[in-house]
């Protein structure tokens, strides 16, 4: 064994609270042993920097915004009678696409107009990776888990109300007419959307009676769709507006004001700005599938150990995106009043409906 | 070899860069005519140009592809340009269409680019429009440029032995080029035309007490529609009169005579205010000599009047004295020819050669 004495944490400490696989043990017991390849397994392994680098962190969330792109622009085509990115590699249906896409826009020039604010205008892109990543530590998968608090879930959604307040500072570094709009938009439909998620998650508090997401997670013997179906229909609503996804797709309306807030980013920076969305999209999923679809419950197989969670995670967050991408492409838009008159009308009212539903259940303790 | 391509074929990640590149090439809209119909047909179900990772979009910050689609007139040339430097590099431009590559049917026209000169071009696409299948092509060509560093053509014409044409006889040769001034036979503007239009003729004979002396003749040329002749220098006072009933102009037109060396100057007065006067339109048109054009604006009883007097200004040349923008350029590029609607106007014309062919 060896010791860093890394912060005073031994090699041991993390052997502890290791990913348990089964299935290839053997294989990481003689890395293990190895002198310094074994410390870093071993801190890939360790739970919490799993859970940040592997599933739900960085390693999927990268898979998961490659594919979702190619999976949009592919279904959208085949719902219009095309065949969608194919020839960039045929045999696998062009899979790769937004691969060459990222790398189109890494080696591009990255313009700052004259009249951007320069230093916000670079920084807040890179910035509001705080608020996308962040939640990632607070999901749980299983046993896996960043950070395990009883406030997990009040600070998962704090964190990502904050974005929208990200996306306003970039229309506003950006300095342009069209940022300007889609950025009142935005505005707008923050505070439309932001009360009935919120209430739908506090209705999922109530159900549960706790806002621990890994409690919340083993109660689910029942999943929380059936328990209740309202505030599902809410938060799925909800996440529709928050990652403007056609038919709420009125911040970002490309065809009438040219990306909103993101219209004057080229290069990487759009890169990035445009990926916001998907990733938000992402923690949405997760944060779905842990209110509503059980997160990592069922069949367990026994040679994956603590991964059979992971795919059962993984598999419903996905069958969550591809819905929320299966309306991008049957969807027309709808006008900013129309929506926020959705959201402050029958939205609010059935979020209303779904916390005194929470409410009934908890008081009758059913879960 | 463009420096966009030399920029991707440079460097440790030149293939990153190249294959990144050759797969995402995504052309802005700019629709500028109907070839553009035919860039929408090869990127709907069909022919499907989103196969080659080649995907339209709205904006071009994000774009790297500019396809032309056809015409280009001096003032759409000033927005090829500005949208082509608010790309990021490195960028391409694909030019569709006869009209792009030499004039096309506008080939003589006043208004005519060449977008050669305004944006370097990759590619040339042939044809009037040319068709999806020859755009994809072309898409295909600048991937292969891209790669190879190379821009090939992909189209090879075969040669044609002018010698044997024009050994043969007169009747076989290609026609002279046509003259497009032709005499013009007189423009009457006031053709009667006898209708069922009580009203009409109610108003007409208003018209003759009110305008007693000023006018030539008042005709009814169709249901709704009355023409009144006059003197240029009478208009003023008609105009006076009339504009106590009609509040505002449609239309200014110009017809040129140039076999009658005049010009034809109509104001068409309509109401919005009166309800059985919002169907009329009243024409009152007077003949001005074409060398010396000059006539009385109408700006002060219709303010409607002045930007259509400005229009007429920048087409023909007709100087409307008491509109306050006179001799300043209103619709047209600064660099268009003067009082280019103007019959007289001497245009390029077609020249037909036989050459030897070349080996």
């Amino acid at each position: 064994m060896v010791d860093l004495g890394l912060l005073g944490l031994t090699m041991q400490h993390f052997i502890d609270n290791m990913v348990s696989i089964p299935l290839i043990q053997p294989l990481i017991d003689y890395l293990l042993g190895i002198p310094v390849i074994g410390f870093v397994v071993a801190i890939i392994l360790w739970r919490p920097m799993f859970a940040l680098l592997i599933f739900p962190g960085l390693a999927t969330l990268m898979t998961v915004l490659l594919f979702i792109i190619w999976f949009e622009r592919k279904l959208t085509a085949r719902i219009q009678w095309r065949r969608g990115p194919l020839e960039v590699l045929r045999w696998a249906e062009g899979i790769i696409q937004a691969l060459a896409d990222g790398l189109r826009y890494f080696f591009q020039e990255v313009i700052v107009h004259r009249d951007a604010h320069r230093p916000y205008f670079l920084q807040f892109p890179i910035l509001i990776f705080i608020p996308v990543l962040l939640p990632l530590l607070f999901i749980p998968v299983g046993n896996i888990v960043g950070i395990r608090t009883p406030y997990a879930l009040p600070i998962t959604v704090a964190i990502v109300s904050l974005i929208p307040v990200f996306i306003v500072a970039i229309g506003w570094a950006s300095n342009s007419r069209f940022a300007y709009i889609g950025t009142v938009r935005e505005a707008f439909m923050y505070f439309a959307y932001e009360i009935p998620f919120i209430l739908a998650v506090v209705s999922m508090i109530l159900v549960y009676g706790t806002a621990d997401m890994v409690t919340i997670v083993e109660k689910q013997s029942i999943p929380g769709i059936i328990l209740n179906p309202i505030a599902a229909l809410v938060f799925f609503i909800s996440t529709v507006m928050a990652t403007s996804r056609l038919p709420f797709e009125i911040p970002e309306a490309d065809q009438e004001i040219a990306f909103g807030p993101f219209v004057e980013y080229s290069g990487i920076m759009f890169g990035l700005v445009m990926t916001i969305a998907y990733e938000k999209m992402y923690i949405l999923s997760l944060l779905m599938s842990v209110l509503f679809l059980g997160g990592g419950n069922g069949p367990t197989i026994p040679l994956l150990g603590d991964l059979s969670a992971v795919i059962w995670m993984f598999i419903k967050t996905m069958v969550v995106m591809v819905a929320l991408s299966f309306l991008r492409s049957i969807y027309a838009r709808i006008r900013l009043d129309q929506a926020l008159r959705i959201s402050w009308t029958a939205m609010l009212q059935i979020s209303l409906l779904a916390v005194a539903i929470g409410v009934v259940l908890n008081l009758a303790n059913v879960v | 070899m463009s420096e966009n391509v030399e920029f991707l074929g440079s460097g440790i990640f030149a293939p990153f860069k190249k294959w990144g590149t050759k797969w995402s090439l995504w052309p802005v809209h700019l629709v500028t005519a109907c070839c553009g119909v035919e860039l929408a047909h090869a990127y709907a179900s069909g022919y499907d140009g989103e196969r080659l990772g080649s995907l339209n979009y709205g904006i071009a910050r994000q774009t790297n592809l500019i396809i032309v689609e056809g015409a280009i007139s001096r003032k759409m040339a000033r927005v090829l340009k500005i949208t082509y430097e608010q790309m990021p590099d490195p960028k391409f431009v694909v030019v569709m269409g006869a009209c792009g590559l030499k004039g096309g049917l506008f080939w003589n026209g006043y208004h005519m680019v060449r977008p050669s000169d305004v944006v370097p071009v990759d590619f040339f696409i042939p044809g009037c429009p040319p068709t999806p299948e020859s755009l994809l092509r072309s898409i295909r060509a600048l991937q292969e440029k891209i790669m190879s560093g190379k821009a090939e053509t992909t189209i090879s014409f075969d040669k044609v032995d002018l010698s044997e044409i024009e050994g043969r006889s007169s009747a076989a040769r290609p026609p002279t080029t046509p003259k497009f001034i032709a005499p013009t036979p007189s423009i009457k503007v006031d053709v009667p035309k006898d209708v069922d239009w009580e009203f009409g003729k109610k108003l007409v004979k208003e018209f003759e007490k009110d305008l007693n002396g000023l006018y030539n003749s008042i005709t009814i040329t169709a249901k709704n529609r009355i023409a009144i002749s006059a003197e240029k220098k009478n208009i003023m006072a008609i105009a006076n009169i009339l504009s106590k009933r009609f509040d505002h102009v449609k239309n200014v037109n110009v017809i040129d005579l140039p076999h009658e060396n005049s010009f034809i100057v109509e104001y068409q007065v309509s109401s919005y205010s009166d309800k059985k006067l919002m169907p009329v339109v009243v024409n009152i048109y007077a003949r001005i000599p074409r060398d010396n054009p000059r006539f009385p604006s109408l700006v002060t009883f219709w303010p409607s009047a002045d930007y259509l007097e400005r229009e007429m200004y920048d087409l023909f040349g007709v100087w409307f004295e008491g509109n306050p923008a006179m001799g300043e350029r209103f619709l047209l590029a600064p660099d268009t020819p003067d009082f280019p609607l103007r019959k007289d106007r001497k245009l390029k014309e077609e020249e037909y050669c036989f050459c030897e062919v070349r080996e």
